[in-house]
Parts: structure tokens; sequence; C-alpha cells
């Protein structure tokens, strides 16, 4: 037991120490943040929380003016059916993929990222609706539309309440928040902290896209 | 966790690029086919005078693509908007990058065209003493740079042929487009249709004899172009075959269904199997006849035509 003091010190130092250096280099994260860091925009699509409502797609269709029989935002019953007392419901929208395929094949610069927001969006007088971009997202997440003729996508309803201030329509109608949307960026906004304490996923990451939407799966373990 | 959680349902609806693109495709094939073939041969050859194979080809070139230009900006949701390509150039997208190139194409297929109907233009503008004049020394500073644009002609038109198969390439979501077999497809097929209509425009309008030295070359080039698109489309099977789940699954539109039968009756059959059998099995009489050199350039250029038109609904039917 004589060890004892000496590994007491030990610990001692090695405490101090990390804490010391984790200091340290968060500050120069943060000082590096400050002048540099955009925002980068993100959801989280909670499955546990979803009970397929589909208030969002309504709020979302009416706030986008998307016309009739088309959808920005839709909801997909995914439920097994050999259990049809599980429910399973999925988001299907925009990823807001990092390396967006539907920016970097769009012909006319139509389909964008936003430069203050890095959201990816439209600019449907620029678009010539040469179906590049519909064909080449890898989530079949974008479309046509009839009243405008042009492409379009989930944007966080950059145009419409993000303009606002206010937080995109989805998010505002779901009565049961299964729906978070915040800066990733920003360690200390609300859906950093759920990322640190859930586990997610992101929808076919094999595509190398990187997209900006998470979803935490249902994953029952049983009682 | 991965896996954990997919949606399989989609915003498009089925086929979103449809016949239009196919048939452009083929056009593009068959321009640029065309003109690689005819000034490859007059190289090789090193031909001084204008061949009826070059005025055909030459011809061919400038026509198909104008048409394909047609059907390309049809098939816009916004036609009368196309100029925005023009003035918003993206140099990551392959459509930008092949709209920059056809650009440059059809100016140096259109100046072909002048080169090797020079006289008859002239004839019909005799009529109009001043145009005569003018154009006559046009042709004159033209002319200067004609071996340059022959160059320039051959480089262009193979980048024509592979842009429209990367075009499509860069498509992840449908395995049997997202190969880089489909560039190299795209070109070799394009010679084939290409070689088929120039060897055809060349007899039926410039009355090339069926016997001289350059039809015989096409003749001879024909089958070991069919033989290499053949093995390019069998790699294409075999890398589907031996792929992911998601490549596996898209071997269905090999083996049934409307596809199925698009490609071994239409790509297979008629693309492949008649100019064979017109050919070589039917003895030298039928293979030597004028119908059977007509039916069978005819059913080589359907070939091709059914092959896209397979690619493109096949590879858009089959997404991940």
């Amino acid at each position: 037991m004589e060890n004892d003091g000496k590994r007491r010190a030990f610990l001692k130092v090695l405490g101090l120490g990390s804490v010391t250096l984790g200091t340290a280099g968060y500050s120069v994260v943060s000082e590096a943040g400050k002048t540099e860091k955009k925002p980068h925009y993100g959801m989280i699509f909670d499955q546990n929380k979803c009970v397929g409502c589909t208030d969002c797609e309504v709020a979302c269709r009416k706030v986008n003016a998307v016309p009739e029989g088309q959808v920005r935002l839709y909801v997909e019953n995914k439920t097994d059916p050999e259990t049809p007392m599980e429910k399973r419901y999925v988001r299907v929208s925009c990823q807001q993929c990092e390396d967006a395929p539907c920016v970097a094949v769009c012909p006319s610069k139509a389909c964008h990222r936003d430069a203050k927001t890095g959201i990816v969006t439209m600019n449907p007088d620029d678009c010539i609706a040469c179906k590049y971009c519909v064909v080449a997202c890898p989530y079949d997440v974008r479309f046509i539309n009839h009243k405008t003729k042009a492409a379009e996508n989930c944007n966080f309803c950059l145009n419409t309440n993000f303009a606002k201030g206010k937080e995109p329509a989805c998010v505002e109608a779901c009565k049961y928040k299964a729906l978070v949307f915040g800066d990733l960026n920003d360690e200390a906004s609300y859906i950093n902290q759920i990322l640190h304490v859930k586990d997610s996923v992101r929808m076919k990451p094999t595509f190398g896209t990187k997209p900006s939407l998470r979803y935490i799966p249902v994953v029952k373990a049983g009682v | 966790m991965n896996g954990a959680i997919n949606f399989t349902y989609g915003f498009s609806h089925g086929v979103e690029w449809g016949w239009p693109i196919a048939v452009y495709l083929l056009l593009a094939g068959i321009s640029g086919g065309a003109l690689i073939v005819a000034l490859l041969v007059r190289f090789y050859k090193k031909q001084q005078v204008d061949t009826p194979l070059l005025k055909a080809a030459s011809l061919v070139s400038f026509v198909t693509i104008a048409f394909g230009m047609v059907f390309l900006v049809g098939d816009l949701e916004k036609p009368l908007y196309f100029w925005k390509i023009l003035i918003h150039y993206n140099f990551s997208s392959v459509m930008s990058i092949g709209v920059m190139a056809i650009s440059i194409y059809i100016p140096l297929t259109l100046v072909m065209c002048l080169y090797l109907f020079e006289k008859e233009i002239s004839v019909i503008l005799a009529k109009k003493s001043k145009l005569v004049g003018y154009f006559a020394m046009v042709m004159s500073i033209l002319t200067r740079f004609r071996p340059l644009v022959e160059v320039l002609s051959v480089v262009f038109a193979v980048v024509i042929c592979a842009y429209t198969g990367f075009l499509i390439s860069v498509l992840v979501r449908f395995p049997i487009l997202n190969t880089a077999i489909l560039p190299a497809l795209f070109v070799v097929s394009g010679l084939s249709a290409g070689t088929a209509s120039a060897g055809m425009v060349a007899s039926w309008f410039f009355k090339e004899d069926a016997h001289s030295s350059d039809m015989k070359t096409l003749h001879v080039i024909e089958w070991p172009i069919m033989a290499v698109e053949i093995m390019l489309i069998a790699m294409l099977f075999v890398s589907l075959l031996v792929g992911n789940e998601f490549q596996q699954t898209t071997t269905v539109a090999f083996q049934s269904g409307v596809y199925a039968n698009l490609f071994w009756f239409g790509v297979m059959g008629l693309g492949f199997g008649l100019p064979l059998v017109l050919n070589f099995a039917l003895g030298k009489h039928v293979a030597h006849s004028q119908m059977a050199f007509y039916l069978s350039g005819m059913a080589s250029v359907l070939g091709v035509l059914c092959l896209r038109m397979f690619i493109i609904y096949a590879g858009q039917t089959f997404g991940v």
C-alpha cells in the first residue's frame, strides 16, 4: 500500500493536465470559430416521438405554397406488417447534403447553397427544369413544382419562416417534438445537446454526400 | 445502427428523363460517330479529294446534332429559358461542360459542311451575284484552317459521344447508369450507328459505289466495332451481376419484363443479329445486294436507338 500516495499524485497530475490542455484546446477552437465559423443548419427526426399525424406535411404545404398533389416533406409509414402495433414513421425530405449532388449538377446554378446560411435552396427564376438535379439526388427528394415549373426541395423554410426568424413550419407544427432544427456548428445549440446524448444516424451514408439530417431510430430492447 | 431506419418513398415518379433524351443520345452518337469514322478514314488513307463518304458524314453530323438540340431543349419543362445555361456556367456540371462542347462542335460541323458543299452552295448563291462574292471571300479564309478544323472535329466528336455517357453515369442513384463503362459504350455504339448512317447517306444521296474503297473500309471496320460494343455490354452486365445487392437486383432488367424484350429483341436481335445474318448467313448473293446493305444499316441504327432507350428507361427504373 506504499504505492498509494504515488498513484494518487500521478492521478492528480493527470487530471490537472487534461483539464488544462482541454480548456486550452477549447479556447483555441472557440477563438478560431468566432472569426470564420459559418452556420451549418441541420435537423433531427426522432422516430421514437413521431406518431405519423402528418401535421408537419400540412404545415409545410401551407407555408411554402406547395401545389396540390406534391410535397416537400412526406411522412412514410414503414411499420413492419408482421408487428402492426409497433408503428414506425420516417420523415422523407431533402437531406441538406454538405456535398450536394443537386448543386454540383445544376447547369444554370439555380440550385445553389445560400451564401449566408449554407442551406441548399433554389432560385426558381434561373431553373430551366432540365430535371438533372431530380435524377442526380441520391435520396429522390426533389421534384418539379407544377406551378412554378422549377425544381424544388425542403430548404428549412428559408424564404418563409426562416426569413421571419421563426422555426421551420414542420418543427412548429409538431405536437410531439419529434423534430429539432438548429445550427450544428453552435456547440451550445439544443440540437447539439441532443446529439451529444442520443444515438443518431444519417440516411444512406454510403453515398458520401454528408447529409445534415439526423435520424434517431426506434431501437426496442424489450422489457 | 445504420439500416435501423430507412425510407423508400421518392418524390420523382417513374422515369424523369424519357424518350426525347434517348433520341438525343442516339442523334449525338450518330453525329459524333459518323464524323470520327469519315475523318479517320481520310487521315489514314491520306485523302486529298472530297470523298462522297466525307460529304455524307459532314451532312449527317450537322443535321443529327441540330435535330438532337430540338429534342434536348424540347425535353426541358421551360424550353424558352435554355439560354440560362449559357450565362450561368457551372463547371462542376457535366451538362454545362457538354453544352460548352456542343457550342464548339456544332459550328465545327457546320464549317465541315461548308468545305464539302462549297460548290453546291456557290451554285445556289450564284443567282444572287452579291452573296456569292461574300461566300467566296469567307471560304478563302476558312479553307486556310481546314486541317485544323478537321482535327478539332474529330476531338470534339469524341467529346460529344463521351459526354453523353458521363452525363448519365454521374447519377449515383441508378446502378445501371452509374458505371465507368457507360461513356465507353456510348462512344463505341455511336461509332456503330455513325458508320451505318454515313454509309447509307453516301450511297443513297452521293451515289457512292457499293464496292468503292471507302465503302469496303466501312464494311471491314463495322464488325470489330460491333464486337467491342457487345463486349462492353457484357462487361456492364457482369459488373452488375457480381456487384452489391442493389446492383444485383438491376440484372432483372436483362432477364424479364418489357425492358428485357427491348434488350434482347431490339439491341441484340435487331442491332446485332439482323446485320450478322444478312451479311454472313444467307450467302454472298444476299450479302452483296443493295437491299441487305440498307436493311442492315437501318437495323444497326435502330439497334443503337434500342440500346439508348434500354439504358435510359431500365436505368431509371431500378434505383437504390
